[in-house]
């Protein structure tokens, strides 16, 4: 029979092979991640602790009760014992409490994640079967962690979960290590489900057109996480080609996240500080595990979204306070809202003709002086208790900019007014995205503390096409002469100042960029937590003096098609391996 | 006496080490104050973590170094080692 091939979004890359599961609603007693304060860290540690004891107890007990002619299931019996009390382990889950902040259950299951990484490079097959054991070990801690014992059904093998949708409920009770991968019918590019996906490091496809027609338990499946690609039942000569795939995917991932924490630092000692851009306060985990430097965009939008109210200052502060505190001593910047254009939100809901020319951001902002106060109110108050920034969205110029600084300070005056504290020199940023404020960004630096280059709307803005409209995307070019000669522009009048620059958007995680941007010397990049390895990786094997070499090349080109076959040359030639994993903006 | 005693050995068993034989030799090693190592010739493990041991991966007729460095190093060497020589109780 021939397979059928579906196609939807692709959110986590990775190839899964395996049985698919149907999620209909059914229960889940699995594990749930919780961010968890810097108090109560020492409290999940003693409830790890106990948990580890307390499965040792029973086992032991189990073990007393052995008869002498089962002396082979004792056997099993003691190596799971041992690997209960094996201290590395214990000490890995400890280490993820402390590291991730996260709750005792989470961090047990990282324990097992690592372990299970490195079994997975072994080669023989009797030894990488006994990853089953140090699961069924952690399934009786865990069972401790969460006061009940085993007996839980749900999801009996590994399988590819497939659901009409995700919701943040349902992929916290997933049993996460069950899963290989996961598809949805619904769901967009920065979905819940696929930044759980990413965090967890299991391939994803939302938006799969005809998933539903196809929910069949136990077909076997090919997800392909790099372009979408869903092939049920697939053939022999597909399985194969696949398999590599995956295999080779897996060992590139493993020697990229061998290496994240190190510094992005190439071969010359040329440092750019990576950032990630989250949305959400449970991705700070993955900018951790993925050796972010800090958060270089905090959208602040979701705080707003689907809800009929807005916040209240109270609520935002709990929520950027919780955040810097987690964050610091690394750096959190936070962007004011951003909303307008395709995130509208209900409370206001407002048509225009031309929502991305229209009233939003920053301008959206200035004319609800009550709500952008709130949020002023709100950063300022967090920023007395981590390493926060505070940065504009959308500012067009230098008359705006005066504006946006002359409210800031009269909000600081009434805090000041009414004993609140705040952090007085809060660094004070702006997002240089519109063609006007590029163009005098020369003015603007001498203003603020802080640049940071967005480059998703800088190329919609300047080169005049919507990325969205199918029929003009194809103008979408990162290193079209103008957007080079722009970034290169903001990032002199930047440095002319004496202040840094950041470069946010999806520039900043395409391999192809990476080394134009660096020949730039941006002083940092902000990208997505799961793309930091990957660029990391790829500053680290550079070094400025080609950078600095193709950058001159690419300034002195008058065609977007030369720059990117500069680019492409140089990738090819210095970064084979890293290709066949990355889609580019860049096009052939 | 802090020395490290080292001690060239070989798996014996048909099995390689595989989890009882990684138990019994974690269990032993915990016997020790000495910090007890078991090397390949691409990886070192902690002899006190059987997770260590098990990701050896070591087959039958793998050459391993025992390394122990404590108090009790030799003491360590003798009964960590008498286990491999012993084959872990197998192949009898």
């Amino acid at each position: 029979m021939a397979s059928r091939t579906l196609f939807g979004i692709p959110v986590s890359a990775g190839i899964a092979i395996g049985k698919a599961y149907c999620l209909n609603k059914c229960h889940f007693s699995g594990t749930a991640r919780q961010v968890v304060s810097e108090a109560a860290l020492p409290g999940e540690m003693t409830r790890l602790t106990q948990a580890f004891e307390a499965a040792q107890a029973d086992l032991e007990r189990t073990l007393a009760m052995v008869p002498e002619d089962l002396k082979e299931h004792a056997a099993i019996i003691e190596s799971h014992l041992m690997m209960l009390k094996d201290h590395k382990f214990r000490k890995r889950a400890q280490d993820h409490i402390v590291s991730a902040k996260v709750n005792a259950e989470w961090a047990l299951e990282r324990a097992v994640n690592d372990v299970q990484e490195i079994f997975a490079a072994i080669a023989d097959e009797y030894l990488r079967q006994r990853m089953q054991d140090v699961q069924l070990v952690a399934e009786r801690v865990l069972g401790k962690l969460v006061g009940c014992g085993a007996g839980r059904e749900a999801i009996k093998h590994r399988a590819i979960l497939l659901a009409h949708d995700l919701t943040p409920a349902d992929t916290i009770e997933l049993e996460v290590n069950k899963i290989m991968a996961f598809a949805t019918a619904q769901g967009g590019k920065t979905s819940h489900a696929g930044i759980l996906a990413r965090s967890l490091q299991i391939p994803a496809v939302v938006g799969v057109e005809g998933l539903e027609d196809n929910l069949n338990e136990g077909t076997i499946i090919i997800l392909d996480g790099f372009d979408g690609r869903i092939i049920l039942e697939p053939d022999e000569e597909e399985l194969a080609r696949y398999t590599d795939l995956q295999v080779q995917f897996e060992g590139y991932q493993a020697t990229i996240m061998r290496s994240c924490r190190l510094p992005a630092e190439t071969i010359d000692g040329f440092r750019v500080q990576v950032l990630a851009n989250i949305e959400l306060f449970e991705e700070v985990v993955a900018v951790n595990d993925n050796g972010g430097e800090g958060i270089g965009l905090y959208r602040s939008e979701y705080s707003y979204l689907s809800r009929s109210q807005m916040p209240t200052e109270e609520e935002l502060t709990e929520i950027y306070a919780d955040m810097a505190s987690l964050v610091a001593p690394k750096k959190l910047v936070i962007r004011t809202l951003d909303v307008g254009a395709d995130k509208l939100m209900r409370a206001h809901t407002h048509v225009e003709s031309n929502p991305a020319l229209g009233l939003r951001a920053i301008r959206y902002c200035l004319k609800h002086r009550d709500v952008f106060r709130t949020q002023l109110r709100a950063i300022l108050r967090a920023s007395v208790v981590g390493n926060v920034s505070i940065m504009f969205p959308m500012i067009s110029g230098l008359q705006e900019l005066v504006e946006v600084k002359k409210f800031y300070r009269e909000v600081q005056r009434e805090m000041h007014a009414e004993g609140i504290a705040f952090r007085q020199d809060m660094p004070f940023g702006i997002m240089v995205e519109v063609p006007s404020a590029v163009i005098t960004a020369d003015f603007l630096a001498r203003e603020v503390d802080f640049f940071s280059i967005g480059t998703n709307d800088l190329i919609q803005y300047s080169l005049g096409i919507d990325r969205t409209n199918k029929d003009v995307s194809y103008l979408y070019q990162p290193l079209h002469p103008a957007i080079v000669r722009s970034v290169k522009w903001v990032v002199d009048s930047a440095h002319r100042a004496g202040i840094e620059v950041c470069l946010c958007g999806e520039m900043a995680a395409d391999p192809f960029c990476i080394p134009v941007l660096m020949g730039m010397q941006v002083d940092s990049i902000s990208l997505g937590p799961h793309a930091i390895p990957g660029i990391k990786r790829i500053v680290r094997q550079a070094s400025m003096e080609e950078c600095d070499a193709l950058l001159k090349q690419v300034m002195a080109s008058q065609s977007v098609a030369r720059n990117n076959k500069l680019v492409r040359e140089m990738i090819f030639r210095r970064f084979p391996e890293e290709l066949m994993f990355y889609s580019s903006l860049v096009d052939e | 006496m802090d020395g490290v005693q080292e001690k060239i050995i070989r798996v014996g068993n048909s099995l390689g080490i595989h989890a009882r034989p990684a138990g019994k030799i974690s269990q032993e090693a915990q016997r020790y104050a000495s910090s007890v190592t078991i090397c390949s010739k691409d990886a070192e493990a902690d002899a006190k973590s059987i997770l260590d041991i098990l990701t050896l991966a070591a087959p039958q007729g793998t050459e391993l170094i025992l390394r122990a460095q404590g108090p009790d190093a030799r003491e360590a060497i003798l009964g960590v080692s008498r286990l491999f020589e012993e084959m872990f109780g197998e192949d009898r």
